[in-house]
């Protein structure tokens, strides 16, 4: 059943995100928060940015959903320019930020027919859009009562709600599991994912959360200082630093910083990354590569507490490929 | 899709009187500060109307002004009050993102403000009609002590919202709203410019605009129709109007606008 207007016949529209030469230098301590970004996002396609704080996540949702100006670069949103037509972008997006945007006064029901109302809806049918989104996000119960009293997760769940009002073509989602408990993370996910597979709906998500991006996204970017560092299939990301990880453990640092060079002088330099009290080596032949290094170690009489043979995680992809940008120390914001 | 600019200002605003309503206590208390500086000023100062400075006026009609300020300037910073709400609770964003007019979205608490402003106004009238007001110019005068009161609410509208706009935050804005105290405090508030005793007051009284307002009703409550006397609220009013709501609309615009 669609209970929209009759809006979406409108031409030129798609749900295709193209973003070319993004860049975004703030006035205020002239802080250059995007740098030269282009990605393309294709209808349909579920799409995640991966990074830490302050890479630059938030600023460049908030620059394709018309909240900011860009400085530089060009960024068609639903084939509308989001820097001259922002008004049109508006009709054919559902955003959630960081932070929920909603009234605390208002019931959750008054609130989704607020947003409908506010998109055109007439009072019949935003009321019967309001009874079908809080079925979706599974606020029945709750709908009569003042957000004011909403639990945390309830109150994404809500904010979900408000963006899907519009039935928009693009979701674009700025870290929304951010705080959540697991229950209610997973019950995001699974919604977002029918979103996609559903309705297909293209779904733009920012997430400092390895494994969200990993399970949820088609294609993923990794950002970091405000560049995209790498951008592939969660496939792709995997093997660009090989298919296998091995994770040594020594009895002591003076050891491990032993063994380091040990093996740096085999597998070259760049290939043993030192972290948390452990050495990583990302290799293409595990077994083969782990015997390997575990006999040459023991020739040199070093001690090897642990190791341990893995398939990498985004985690480990995102550490690599951001140790390897900043020179693996903090740049900062 | 998207809707006419009117039935937005009215969706936003139909919003703010609803959650006013919800929230009786940022109402309240002004509206009891108010009316006490009727009862207590009343009350406790009535007898020096009997100086000849006077002229024999009744001193609830000479302090009744007074009270209206007060509950005029309260009801108009509702209207920044929610602003700042909303622009901390995320709701302003939410707002920014959705295709209504930009304008609906700042007008919306602020015709929500003077609607409270109105409603304050003629209760605090007719508290004063309860203790006895007796009003030169009858029901005209009324109305114009009425238009009065909503004009240097809006006045006072355009300054709340400018500084919610332009600080984001609630503490900032409450700070902002301290200014009430001067205004209404240093003027000819309790006794008539030539009882004011300190120098430095009299100057203040002179500068502060709501001197101007308190006489201009007093003219049309007191002594009559005195067309020179009643127009000293009304320029007042167009003045300070002007600078407020410029600062209002270009605080407004730099907040919905994409930095």
């Amino acid at each position: 059943m669609t209970l929209m207007p009759n809006i979406l016949g409108v031409k030129n529209m798609n749900g295709k995100i193209e973003v070319e030469h993004l860049s975004k230098t703030f006035k205020k301590g002239n802080v250059q928060a995007v740098k030269d970004v282009s990605f393309t996002v294709d209808e349909g396609e579920f799409f995640a940015f991966l990074g830490p704080n302050g890479a630059g996540k938030s600023t460049t949702v908030q620059i394709l959903t018309t909240l900011l100006n860009a400085t530089g670069g060009k960024a068609t949103v639903a084939g509308h320019d989001v820097i001259r037509e922002p008004e049109k972008v508006r009709k054919y997006i559902g955003v959630a930020l960081q932070e929920t945007g909603v009234d605390p006064d208002l019931t959750g029901r008054e609130m989704i027919e607020l947003q409908a109302s506010i998109f055109g809806f007439d009072k019949s049918s935003a009321q019967a859009r309001a009874n079908e989104l809080l079925n979706i996000v599974q606020l029945e119960e709750a709908a009569e009562r003042r957000i004011g009293n909403y639990s945390g997760g309830m109150r994404r769940r809500l904010d979900l709600a408000l963006t899907l009002v519009n039935e928009p073509k693009i979701l674009f989602l700025d870290e929304p599991t951010t705080g959540l408990d697991p229950s209610n993370r997973m019950a995001i996910w699974k919604e977002l994912q029918r979103l996609n597979e559903e309705l297909g709906t293209t779904i733009f998500l920012t997430t400092q959360y390895l494994e969200e991006a990993d399970s949820l996204a088609h294609r993923i970017s990794i950002i970091n200082d405000g560049e995209i560092v790498a951008t592939g299939t969660p496939k792709e990301l995997k093997a660009q630093i090989g298919n296998d990880l091995i994770t040594f453990t020594f009895p002591s640092k003076d050891i491990q910083s032993q063994a380091a060079t040990i093996m740096e002088s085999y597998m070259g330099e760049k290939e043993v990354i030192e972290q948390n009290g452990k050495l990583l080596v990302y290799v293409d032949d595990g077994t083969k590569q782990m015997l390997e290094l575990v006999r040459l170690l023991d020739q040199e009489q070093v001690e090897v507490e642990t190791v341990n043979l893995s398939s990498p995680t985004l985690d480990d992809i995102f550490l690599k490929i951001t140790a390897k940008e900043v020179g693996g120390v903090g740049h900062g914001e | 899709m998207g809707n006419s600019f009117w039935k937005d200002t009215w969706l936003i605003t139909n919003r703010n009187i609803k959650t006013t309503l919800r929230n009786p206590f940022s109402v309240i208390p002004n509206l009891i500060i108010s009316a006490f500086f009727l009862l207590v000023y009343e009350g406790g100062l009535s007898g020096i109307s009997q100086l000849p400075t006077f002229e024999g006026a009744n001193y609830l009609a000479f302090i009744l002004p007074v009270s209206i300020v007060s509950a005029a300037i309260g009801g108009a910073g509702g209207a920044g009050q929610s602003i700042v709400k909303d622009i901390e609770n995320g709701f302003f964003s939410r707002l920014l993102l959705t295709p209504a007019s930009r304008l609906a979205i700042v007008l919306g608490p602020i015709i929500a403000g003077m609607l409270q402003l109105f409603v304050q106004t003629l209760l605090i009238i007719g508290i004063g009609f309860l203790l006895g007001l007796e009003v030169e110019t009858g029901f005209g005068g009324i109305l114009f002590v009425l238009l009065i009161a909503i004009g240097w609410g809006l006045a006072f509208a355009g300054y709340s919202v400018g500084v919610a706009l332009r600080t984001k935050n609630a503490q900032a804005s409450q700070a902002g709203t301290f200014i009430f105290f001067p205004l209404i405090f240093l003027s000819t508030t309790f006794v008539p410019y030539e009882l004011i005793d300190a120098q430095w007051l009299k100057v203040a009284a002179t500068i502060n605009p709501t001197t101007y307002i308190f006489e201009s009703m007093r003219t049309v409550l007191i002594d009559g129709w005195i067309f020179w006397d009643m127009m000293q609220g009304v320029i007042a009013i167009v003045i300070v109007c002007a600078i407020t709501i410029t600062f209002a609309a270009v605080s407004a615009k730099n907040a919905v606008a994409r930095g």
